[in-house]
């Protein structure tokens, strides 16, 4: 792909060009729900903003946010190695995920690396710490902290993956607790 | 003699929004008190001619001088700055005893900016009255940083596009005018029509395509112009996301960059404080809304922005 159309892309999501993964997939979000939805910013302007200009937007949006992934994806990695499953978050994957009722650490884990993210930026932008999401994801139920707490921690993961918080906490919670009433009856 | 004090010229912050009640009156002074606590001369100008309350805030019930000495007695504008409250801020007080203020005459408009322009101090803050006055716009880019409060409430979003885009529109008529091509805008306005012109964006976009010559005016004339977003009484996560918002609708509108600043909470403490005319910043030096107003004046000063994300935002309680 030419420079330009790179250049295009992040100005699409109004991103300068060295702008990171994470970055480009929160812009994405932000704009998709901005223009999709009513909301005071736009209707204040509705004068200006015809239905017609708010499709292209999406569409300029959606273009951008799909070849900037595919950007990123492609990055740094041996361009024979076809091997390499592509994921983007497009309609298909999300239906995919959807589907899943077992969230496993081990599935988050998994997930999580396909889309590029990097637990250490997870950690500063959450503020909570790499060790958790490391034990989350090792289901090392010993070293994490009560309930309430790692219910947080787990939507937040969830979250930043895009998957829905309550349904991936509710589900990790329930190994948790099976655990816990486990480890109960044994002492 | 320090030449070195008179090299350093004093940077004009002008603070503007279109609505009236926006908190403009009380950021000014906010801002001003923080600058002044790292060690700055302040001086604030009432420039709200028709409802001017700049004084109330900063303490002053009854100010000595006001803009009715320059106006009417040509008294010069360094003369009229008073004591407030807070140590090293100075007031020029815009309560005017009879004068229209939409009448100010042209000469004298350019009076005032000469002189605003030569007080020795280290910042000049505007404080701007609503609406979208050529007299109002004039005094907003005479501003360094040209800063609009706003709320997120529908009616202050529309009035502060409306202010926004007749700024950005007049800017487009002077620095085209320096150049003598002051009436190219006003043509291509009335037969937008026939140039397919929608929007405020196409304008630009038309004119940079109508001559080499005119691209290089606006792109260089342009390039500094830089409008902050102060989103104020902000009641939830969600809210803070507004001013992002903002932003974008700015961009792919109105065709321009603007910088998201900062956001302040909603507390009514405020309002209690200015009832009992005390200064805000002072009082509750350790408060959330005076933490966040030294943030935003910071990014102001350094010309910086704050990223918000919705993940991280929009499900967040203050």
């Amino acid at each position: 792909m030419p420079i330009e159309d790179y250049k295009k892309y992040f100005e699409a999501l109004e991103l300068s060009p060295d702008s990171q993964l994470s970055e480009v997939r929160n812009s994405y979000l932000h704009l998709k729900s901005l223009y999709s939805n009513d909301s005071i910013v736009t209707a204040a302007i509705a004068y200006e903003l015809s239905e017609e200009k708010r499709h292209d937007i999406l569409e300029q949006v959606e273009e951008a946010y799909t070849k900037l992934i595919d950007f990123f994806e492609n990055k740094g990695s041996d361009p024979e190695d076809k091997e390499k499953p592509s994921f983007v978050l497009d309609e298909e994957l999300r239906q995919y995920l959807s589907g899943i009722t077992s969230f496993r650490g081990g599935l988050l884990k998994e997930i999580r690396e396909k889309l590029g993210i990097d637990l250490k930026d997870m950690a500063v932008f959450t503020k909570i710490r790499k060790q958790y999401f490391e034990d989350i994801e090792h289901e090392k139920f010993s070293s994490l902290p009560s309930e309430v707490y790692l219910r947080g921690y787990v939507m937040e993961y969830a979250k930043y993956l895009s998957l829905d918080p309550v349904k991936v906490a509710d589900d990790y919670l329930n190994r948790y607790r099976g655990w816990k009433t486990g480890k109960g009856e044994k002492s | 003699m320090n030449n070195g004090a008179q090299d350093k010229r004093c940077e004009i912050w002008a603070i503007g929004g279109g609505k009236g009640g926006t908190g403009k009156s009380f950021v000014t002074s906010s801002i001003g008190t923080h600058l002044a606590s790292k060690g700055n001369k302040v001086v604030l100008i009432d420039a709200d001619l028709g409802g001017a309350n700049l004084h109330t805030l900063l303490g002053v019930s009854k100010p000595r001088n006001s803009l009715t000495d320059f106006f009417e007695k040509k008294a010069s504008l360094n003369d009229i700055i008073v004591n407030c409250a807070i140590p090293d801020i100075g007031l020029v007080s815009g309560t005017l005893s009879s004068l229209d203020s939409e009448n100010i005459k042209y000469a004298q408009k350019l009076k005032l900016f000469r002189q605003i322009k030569a007080i020795d101090t280290d910042y000049i803050l505007i404080d701007l009255g609503a609406g979208s006055h050529n007299n109002t716009i004039d005094t907003f880019l005479l501003a360094d940083k040209m800063i609009v409060v706003t709320l997120p409430e529908i009616t202050a979003l529309e009035n502060m596009y409306h202010f926004i885009k007749n700024v950005f529109f007049r800017k487009l008529k002077i620095i085209l005018g320096a150049h003598g091509l002051k009436d190219v805008i006003q043509d291509i306005w009335k037969n937008r029509d026939a140039h397919g012109i929608k929007h405020l964006k196409d304008v630009v976009e038309h004119l940079m395509g109508t001559s080499a010559h005119i691209r290089d005016i606006i792109e260089n004339e342009l390039a500094s112009f830089r409008i902050y977003i102060v989103l104020n009484q902000v009641r939830s996560g969600r809210e803070i996301m507004i001013g992002a918002s903002v932003k974008s609708v700015c961009l792919k509108f109105l065709g321009f960059d603007t910088r998201y600043a900062g956001h302040i909470e909603y507390d009514e403490t405020v309002l209690r404080c200015i009832n009992k005319r005390l200064p805000f910043m002072l009082t509750h030096p350790f408060s959330h809304v005076a933490k966040e107003i030294s943030k935003l004046t910071e990014n102001l000063r350094d010309g910086r922005q704050i990223t918000v994300t919705a993940d991280k935002y929009a499900n967040r309680r203050l």
